[in-house]
């Protein structure tokens, strides 16, 4: 048991797009940073001193501690961590994500975002302060082990907790019973929870979510002659009040990871702008005519998003849309495991109990990034309440709020860490140095 | 035990009350609340009061638990009575009370032996009578 004094627990939910991360009990997280981390191969690159000085948040990974990591393969590279860091380009630097289909891959590099949230975003020194994780539903044992590990022995934390992501969100919003449909950055996971336990066998997921929708409107505005170019290859400024002049600047060393990653911040933010899901199934002909919306790109100039506004978001629902977009090539890879959302979420529900489904289908819950999308809790609901069973009574909510919506499973954790109650059921140190790492298995089941 | 669960305890006066009202019957429902990091016992209801006072009894904007002892008829005409509990969690109530109500509920249904079935409801039609004659059956 942890003794639980006065100082405030930490919360970090480590998405597949951003980490969100700060004090328990505040309404929202203090930190919210992109998860993925700029790499240099130490190897290829001789003048770091260069970059060293710009760099705000630069991690040396040489020099902190690999007790834990065994792939020494990948030694030597310096990552960079933070929107601020990777908002500036470097040569040679690639842009990579440490989670692969919800499921960390690179612990080098989430163990250098916990670093960067704790000292460089909220300031505070880990030993003092309980630390509570959301994890993904599909994680392993080994993971929870490995995170365990990590936390105590390198951070040295007094107590940890693991929360299954789709659990904290259920409770936040009032229900121990519920369908949590999360539509995050990296993913869309659909996952059943009764009575406060994740179903498993019952979880879907796809690989389409908020990242892969931007990426379809980006190639989708290429095909039409649209060229986003990413912030740092243009200069721009002003010749006379009003009047602006872009210069275009030319970095050959740059990665072609680095450019998506600057391209994706721009298409995400037109996305979030004029994109709105479609009420019906999208149509191409019946869209045609639609009127045309401005958006003004970051180098000036201004381009009409038209039938795209309707197109991308219905991807969530009707996947093979993304054969129509040119240069979305990846689709044949991931199609066989994709579905629409709805049919997910009736797959989903249809492997639980008979006796829980009628309740699933009236507590359908939506929460993530990609959840703010207007007028997709309706389209949801309205799909679902043609494809469900007769006697169904579907229901899908979703918080009026949407920093509730964004950041639900970070402030269901932000509360739960919070709860006085809540002191006595931490994995502390001293249970972590007498039992193990593999007690987390019954600390936090 | 859950995942994710607050680790709220419950006065034994919850147990006791609820005793009381599977063995002897003498309430017709009892609604419990959270108050300083346990379950208390809120409101007894008199074996005579009807489901309408029942549902009267549960705020508009705070979560609450409760029980209700339904008695029904059953379709071959036998009278047969039916413990339900309720997890009232308006959706107007607050992120908090809704989280802490909802990381609560599992071990706290624990404790009372004896319930039947469990609604979980967030507004009045979630908990309407047409609903709680349904599952009964």
């Amino acid at each position: 048991m942890y003794g639980g004094d006065e100082v405030s627990a930490m919360v970090i939910d480590l998405g597949s797009h951003t980490c969100k991360a700060g004090y328990a009990g505040e309404d929202a997280p203090k930190a919210v940073f992109p998860s993925v981390v700029g790499a240099i191969d130490q190897m290829e690159v001789d003048d770091t001193e260069k970059t060293e000085n710009n760099s705000g948040s630069a991690v040396d990974s040489k020099n902190t501690v690999r007790t834990l990591d065994s792939e020494k393969a990948k030694g030597k590279r310096k990552l960079f961590v933070g929107s601020q860091a990777l908002g500036f380009r470097r040569d040679h630097m690639e842009v990579l994500s440490p989670i692969k289909d919800g499921v960390v891959v690179d612990w080098d590099m989430v163990d250098n975002i916990w670093d960067h949230a704790f000292r460089e975003c909220l300031l505070i020194d880990p030993k003092e302060h309980p630390m509570l994780l959301a994890e993904p539903s599909s994680n392993t044992q080994q993971q929870r082990e490995r995170t365990a590990e990590l936390m105590f022995e390198k951070y040295k934390v007094p107590a940890l907790f693991l929360a299954k992501n789709a659990v904290l969100t259920s409770f936040a919003s009032g229900r121990a019973t519920s369908l949590v449909v999360d539509c995050g950055g990296g993913s869309t996971t659909v996952a059943p929870v009764h009575d406060g336990y994740v179903l498993q066998k019952a979880v879907a997921s796809s690989a389409i979510g908020g990242e892969y929708l931007s990426d379809c409107l980006l190639k989708s505005l290429e095909s039409k002659g649209i060229m986003i170019k990413p912030r740092f290859s243009f200069k721009r400024k002003e010749t006379r009040p009003g009047e602006f002049q872009t210069v275009d600047m030319d970095f050959p060393n740059t990665t072609e990871s680095y450019r998506l990653y600057s391209q994706r911040v721009i298409s995400s933010d037109i996305k979030e702008c004029v994109c709105r899901a479609p009420d019906t199934p999208y149509d191409e002909s019946a869209y045609s005519n639609i009127p045309m919306t401005p958006y003004e790109l970051p180098d000036g100039q201004t381009i009409e998003i038209g039938s795209d506004r309707f197109k991308i978001p219905d991807i969530l629902f009707n996947p093979s849309l993304v054969q129509t977009i040119p240069g979305m090539d990846n689709f044949a890879e991931i199609a066989p495991s994709v579905r629409g959302l709805p049919q997910m979420v009736i797959d989903s529900i249809n492997r639980c109990d008979v006796d829980i489904r009628r309740e699933l289908f009236s507590s359908i819950l939506l929460a993530g990034g990609t959840a703010s999308m207007q007028q997709l809790k309706e389209r949801l609901e309205k799909d679902l309440l043609e494809e469900s069973p007769q006697a169904a009574r579907v229901k899908v909510l979703a918080s009026g709020n949407a920093t509730e919506r964004r950041f639900s499973v970070w402030i269901g954790g932000s509360i739960l860490a919070s709860l006085g109650s809540f002191q006595q059921m931490w994995f502390s140190k001293a249970e972590y140095e007498e039992h193990g790492a593999s007690y987390i298995q019954r600390k936090c089941p | 035990m859950a995942n994710a669960a607050s680790g709220m305890a419950v006065e034994d006066d919850c147990k006791l009350r609820f005793l009381e009202l599977k063995a002897k019957r003498s309430y017709r429902f009892i609604v419990f609340k959270i108050e300083q990091q346990q379950v208390v016992v809120e409101k007894l209801g008199e074996p005579n009061e009807s489901y309408e006072d029942f549902a009267a009894s549960l705020p508009a904007n705070e979560c609450r638990y409760a029980v209700y002892d339904y008695d029904f008829t059953t379709t071959e005409n036998f009278q047969r009575s039916k413990i339900f509990f309720v997890a009232w969690s308006p959706d107007i109530a607050k992120v908090r009370h809704k989280m802490v109500y909802a990381s609560s509920k599992d071990r706290f249904k624990r404790e009372l032996d004896g319930i039947q079935f469990e609604l979980q409801a967030t507004d009045p039609s979630e908990m309407s009578l047409d609903i709680v004659k349904g599952r009964a059956n």
